[in-house]
């Protein structure tokens, strides 16, 4: 398990690593953390000819709160889910953080790289997908600015970035003042991806919600559930409209099997654990998504 | 074979310049280039955590680094913990609580226990388990690595001991 | 030196010796080694389960700079294979070939190996071979293995069908009683048909083996974790057509073996014979998805058993039927691990009536064999799986219904139809102490109330028996296996009277260095620190004939207070020589040898009688100068560990979730060596045992016979938030028929560890009639039986 033979810059600059992109195209991959893409270079799974190492890209690690949150792609998962800024405006990002593999590998593994993996298990895609995140690519050729939905659509292990994008950036709009989150989800193991998961955010003026955003993540892809969201807007906050959520989340929900389990477990699951988010979201009084 | 890179590895407080191709990992670097074997290798691909080091004082994977991401920055690995025949109070209580068997996790459960400790003086033993969960140990069944861990702490706060 | 001893050793928790390299990062295991001139091996698997092999093209590989050798099949004429040492009557030869022949039989089978300067470039070689593999339909499942019409994997023996084995054995071991009478006098027949899944050792390192060939002296030094150095020393001489004196297995640490290292392997012969031709040192370091597709899986069984039982509880026959997955190919010790549970099944029960059919079973799957436990915890599932089922059809509470057929103290030994012959116990008295601990009653109240608040809370209690301290040769003969079960050891004194230790046991974790110091140490009668244990070099230590296994250190245990008795009787000899006495006046206590009833005036130490013993210029007629002796041990009988675990968890209908409230142990493993380091083996073979249970499995594909399990990401070994804290007790029933009274227990801890589980799973769904028949209990499968249910 030793990685076949590549060439290896490591960039300082934005641009720098965007010329590199552009030189090696499709032939070249982006290191971030690592904690994805070295078990595949370690397996042989992933044989790039060129690696860009962006790790000193000092320019692409930080995060800015300021309205809308900004997240420079290379910011580490422990900063992310340590960072009070963060906590602040989205509770929900260091509570998902939290689930992440383990401290070692949240050490090294980004957010950018996270979804730019795009693990159809991973916490933060579904995460973002429900805070309504955007996040900024950029080529030697210019910068978009992609939403979540449009940079997975129903992928897996890959997203609509092109081979000479790198992800930059990701922007998360400010919550409403009213809305509360609540975030679950089913591993066998402690820190293991997870069998499936559910990131909900609702507001509610009083007891009428008025906005439901719901991501889940451990089916094929990660994705909002609109029948879920569809019958909680209007509805009172309260056990029937969850379960209702729930079973809408089953229908929604792209289940799989695999060694872990099985796609109907997986559909209860998905059931389950909305209508255990949507509590713990109804729970958590306080605004600011708390 | 691809180029050779050259590049300064600052292992426990000294610095060796080796010459490595890109593609081989930090890890192999520290067993292979600089003979340090106490860096074990359980899978390779980040589960275990036998591999288990300090990068610039956080906890890393070195199965996950490539060698030539390290040049210049500062590794402990299990070599460096404790002073010569002074034992770190985690190698001391691991010994004492009967935490390790075979051994071959230990040098990793010892660093993340260090780290979990030099983040929380005196954790829980349930805070221990779900801190320390990324490293295996086939063993012991983990009881007595939470108990050497916890003894760990209690020394280390009345000595201030650390890293 | 001062022979005073304070301590007496036995049943003191000293401090391992081990650890002081280990906590340092200073161990020395196979992949830390790497002389002058290495290269390195790498093999290409085969990448289907069964698959004819109609030429591989080696000559890109071979042209690829760093490349030194390519081996295939074609390269094995004339290499011999390991022997299946168990060789039970009517048994099909199948031993596990070097490298596959023609076809390859199971995902992961070595196709060809490859040497190259650095493991990096051997990889880069493999890449380069180009086999012509033409794909054959598969079979992945044991009743599918079969049927008509199956896939037969090994066309020489003509079917899947390895053996059939009948117990009571048709070696006149055990007793039939009259099955069929039971079962029409039966008032219920409660029936149960389990899979036991198949998983293994996994342990954190990685097989590996450095092979060194000598042109010159013509020796080959072999560096590997075998636990049985001597019989791997044999075998593989024979199989590479050297002489066994050219061969050296030396034993470094081993990060964890749980059995998986007892048998031999195809690597052993392709290191070996690589560094002969090439004249250098070979190295293979096993990467984790080799080490999950390729070494030893263990366990997998389709049971189906059936109870005949009277009203009162009374258990009046078990008849079953076992098929055991074994893979491919038999390994090293053929269908052993489901022979010893047709053999162990009637566990603590006094069952007169038994029958069961024992069937090895060819698949395209990893060989099955040596695993912790071997055979004894897939019994233990099963018997303690009816018990509970019996209990829930009688209306009779499991732990009585247990009491009421459990052997008592007072009738060992006992000779169960199952052919053993248990040495001694006190089955009811750790019954009643595992209960007493759990706070049973307390527990079962609370049940009902928590239950009532949406709670579900079950109670599992599993008995067990291991028949551990293999064995008897004279028995193992009977049973046709192959070597002998003896464990020798050689104790040298040296002038300065202090002692070598010379073991063929290996220290894999439990602490065999420290455990055999303190028995050496106590019966010198010397300071601990004055013993020294030499491991790991079949150039220096005894012959084992059964090697290092959990359950063993009893053994090599006695053969070194038979050695120390011989070097106390010589020192008494020597010494009263020296003391001008009569040696029936003199006496070996407290590491003096002093004249009885005058030791304060008339005493020696033995360091004064070992110089003398070494000047040799008065020792007495018929001994020989030095102070050393040799014991070869081969055990009267099998010890029989015995207790009782009882699981209590919380399982989440929701989800299928298994939450840990309480874990308690009672063993009785006879007298203790070291109570710290036993509660340590305890804890790593519940580890090992409920891994099993819940989260550890090899999945094959059915529709591509793929190995599924093949990362660490998929194959989930417990963690620390997966395991309880365990509350361990101890009962000591010394063994009669082993000095010292110890009894095997390194692997007792996974024996009942499954079952316990699964029915405090089924006991909290008793109310869905949810019965926990398969392993792992992984949350998917449990929510899909509740489901079921309709819980
Ligand atoms: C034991 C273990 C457990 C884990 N458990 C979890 C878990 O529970 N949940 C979870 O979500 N993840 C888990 N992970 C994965 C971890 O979170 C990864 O770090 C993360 O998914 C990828 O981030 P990275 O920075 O390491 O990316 P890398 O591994 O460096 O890169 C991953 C991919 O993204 C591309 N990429 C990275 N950054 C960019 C960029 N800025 N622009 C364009 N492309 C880019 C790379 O080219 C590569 O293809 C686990 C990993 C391990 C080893
Ligand atoms: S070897 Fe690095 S995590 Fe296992
Ligand atoms: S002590 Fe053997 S793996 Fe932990």
């Amino acid at each position: 398990m030793k990685p076949a033979a590549f060439d290896y810059s490591a960039p300082e600059s934005i641009a720098e690593a965007l010329d590199l992109l552009a030189e090696h195209g499709s032939g070249a991959k982006v290191l971030a953390g690592g904690q994805s893409l070295v078990p595949m270079l370690n397996f042989r799974l992933a044989r790039p000819a060129h690696l860009i190492d962006v790790n000193g890209v000092d320019s692409l690690s930080y995060i800015s709160a300021n309205g809308t949150l900004r997240i420079g792609s290379m910011t580490r998962l422990t900063a992310l889910g340590e960072s009070g800024d963060v906590a602040g405006a989205h509770p929900i990002i260091p509570k998902a953080v939290a689930h992440i593999g383990h401290r070692a590998i949240r050490n090294r593994g980004t957010i950018g790289g996270s979804l730019a993996h795009n693990d159809p298990a991973a916490e933060l895609p579904a995460v973002l997908m429900a805070l309504d995140a955007e996040v900024t690519a950029r080529s030697a050729d210019g910068e978009r600015v992609v939403g979540m939905q449009d940079l997975i659509e129903d992928r897996l292990f890959e997203t609509t970035l092109g081979d000479t994008e790198l992800l930059t950036e990701i922007r998360i709009p400010a919550a409403a003042a009213s809305s509360t989150s609540g975030f679950q989800e089913f591993a066998r193991r402690h820190g293991d991806f997870a069998l499936a998961g559910v990131a909900a955010v609702i507001t509610t003026d009083g007891s009428t919600i008025t906005q439901a955003a719901l991501g889940a993540f451990g089916g094929t892809h990660a994705t909002r559930l609109p029948t879920a969201e569809a019958a909680l807007l209007g509805a009172e906050t309260g056990d029937a409209a969850f379960a209702a959520a729930g079973a809408g989340a089953a229908a929604d929900f792209p289940a799989t099997s695999d060694v872990h389990g099985t796609a109907e477990y997986r559909s209860h699951l998905i059931n389950v654990l909305t209508v255990r988010a949507l509590k713990e979201a109804a729970g958590n009084s306080g605004g600011g998504n708390g | 074979m691809a180029e050779t890179m050259s590049v300064v590895l600052n292992v426990n407080g000294s610095g060796r310049a080796v010459s490595v191709e890109p593609r081989k990992t930090l890890a192999d670097a520290i067993r292979e280039d600089l003979g340090l074997t106490g860096t074990h290798l359980g899978c390779e691909h980040g589960v275990c955590g036998a591999c288990t080091i300090l990068l610039d004082g956080e906890v890393v994977r070195s199965c996950l680094l490539l060698a030539v991401q390290a040049d210049g920055a500062e590794i402990t690995t299990i070599e460096g913990i404790g002073a010569g025949d002074d034992l770190h109070p985690m190698q001391q209580a691991f010994s004492e609580y009967h935490g390790l068997q075979c051994g071959f996790c230990t040098p990793g459960m010892i660093l993340a226990g260090i780290d979990v400790v030099s983040r929380n003086p005196d954790p829980t033993p349930q805070e221990i388990r779900e801190e320390m969960g990324g490293n295996i140990c086939r063993c012991t069944g983990y009881q007595k690595i939470v108990e050497s861990v916890q003894a760990a702490a209690a020394v280390m706060s009345t000595e201030g001991g650390s890293a | 030196m001062t022979t005073t001893q304070e301590t007496r050793w036995i049943g003191v928790s000293a401090p391992r010796r081990e650890d002081a390299p280990l906590i340092r990062g200073r161990g020395r295991y196979i992949a830390d080694i790497e002389p002058a001139g290495t290269v390195h091996m790498a093999i290409l698997r085969s990448p289907y389960a069964h698959a004819r092999i109609n030429g591989i093209d080696t000559a890109a590989a071979e042209a690829l700079d760093g490349v030194h050798c390519v081996l295939t099949a074609a390269d094995l004429e004339g290499i011999g294979d390991f022997p299946t040492i168990w060789r039970l009557p009517g048994q099909k030869e199948s031993n596990t070939p070097a490298l596959a022949p023609g076809k390859a039989r199971y995902v992961g089978e070595p196709v060809a190996a490859v040497v190259a300067d650095s493991r990096y470039m051997a990889e880069d070689a493999l890449d380069l071979l180009d086999v012509d593999y033409e794909i054959l339909d598969h079979v992945v499942d044991v009743e599918a293995a079969l049927a008509d019409g199956a896939p037969v994997i090994n066309e020489d023996l003509g079917d899947n069908t390895i053996i059939e084995y009948t117990f009571p054995g048709i070696n006149a071991l055990g007793v039939a009683g009259d099955i069929e009478g039971a079962f029409e006098e039966a008032d219920e027949i409660v029936s149960g048909r389990f899979k036991v899944g198949r998983y293994s050792g996994v342990a954190l390192e990685t097989r590996g083996l450095v092979a060194d060939w000598d042109d010159l002296r013509q020796t080959l030094t072999l560096h590997s974790g075998s636990q049985v150095a001597s019989l791997l020393r044999t075998e593989l001489a024979a199989a590479l057509g050297i002489p066994e004196t050219s061969v050296r297995i030396l034993t470094p640490n081993i990060g964890g073996a749980f059995g998986n290292q007892w048998d031999r392997y195809p690597e052993d012969i392709l290191v070996s014979l690589a560094s002969m031709k090439l004249g250098r040192p070979v190295k293979w370091i096993e990467d984790r998805r080799e080490a999950l597709q390729a070494t030893v899986h263990g366990r997998e069984q389709l049971q189906e058993w059936q109870l005949a039982a009277s009203s009162d509880g009374t258990v009046l026959g078990l008849k079953g039927r076992v098929l055991s997955d074994q893979g491919a190919h038999l390994h090293s010790v053929g269908i052993g691990p489901a022979w010893v549970t047709g053999a162990a099944a009637v566990n603590q029960y006094k069952i007169a009536n038994y029958h069961c059919d024992v069937v090895g079973v060819a698949t395209n799957k990893t060989p099955n064999s040596t695993f912790r436990g071997f055979g004894g915890p897939e019994a233990m599932f099963g018997i303690e799986r009816m018990m509970d089922k019996t209990a829930r059809r009688l209306g009779i509470d499991p732990a009585e219904l247990r009491r009421r057929n459990m052997i008592q103290a007072d009738e060992f030994p006992y000779f169960s139809p199952g052919g053993a012959v248990y040495d001694s116990g006190n089955y009811p008295a750790a019954l009643a102490k595992a209960l007493e601990a759990v706070e049973y009653d307390k527990v079962r109240e609370e049940q009902q109330s928590l239950r009532d608040q949406g709670v579900y809370r079950g109670i599992g209690i599993a008995s067990y028996i291991h028949v551990s301290g293999f064995g008897p040769s004279a028995i193992l003969g009977i049973l046709d296996y192959y070597t002998g079960g003896y464990e020798g050891s050689t104790v040298k004194i040296d002038p300065h009277g202090r002692a070598t230790l010379y073991t063929g046991m290996i220290p894999m974790g439990q602490g065999t260095e420290t455990t055999l110091a303190q028995v050496a140490a106590d019966h010198l009668e010397i300071d601990i620190a004055n013993v020294r244990v030499v491991w790991g070099d079949t150039d220096q230590t005894p012959y084992t004939g059964f090697g290092s296994a959990g359950s063993r250190s009893n053994v090599a245990a006695v053969a070194v207070i038979k050695a120390i008795e011989q070097i106390k009787a010589k020192a008494v000899r020597i010494g009263a020589g020296l003391l001008e006495a009569d040696p029936d006046d003199v006496a070996y206590a407290d590491g003096r040898i002093s004249v009885k009833g005058a030791e304060e005036m008339r005493s020696l130490t033995l360091a004064d009688v070992a110089q003398q013993a070494y000047w040799a210029h008065k020792i007495p007629e018929g001994d020989q100068p030095t102070l050393e002796a040799t014991y070869v041990y081969d055990p009267a009988n099998f010890t029989t560990a015995c207790g009782t675990h009882v699981a209590v968890v919380d399982v989440d209908i929701d989800t299928g979730k298994i939450d840990w409230v309480k874990y308690v142990v009672v063993d009785d493993a006879g007298t203790i060596i070291n109570p710290l380091l036993v509660e340590g083996q305890i804890h790593g073979a519940l580890s090992n045992g409920l891994g099993g249970a819940m989260l550890e499995e090899f999945v094959y594909d059915e529709e591509t016979g793929q190995l599924l399990s093949s990362t660490l990401m998929d194959y989930l070994v417990p963690s620390f938030t997966d395991l309880p804290d365990f509350e361990i007790h101890h009962l000591v029933t010394p063994s009669p028929h082993t000095e010292g009274g110890f009894k095997g227990m390194g692997e007792a801890g996974c024996f009942p560890a499954a079952p316990a589980l699964a029915n405090a799973v089924a006991d909290a769904l008793s109310h869905l009639g949810v019965e926990v028949d398969q392993t792992p209990v992984t949350p998917s499968r449990l929510w899909s039986l509740i489901d079921q249910a309709g819980g």
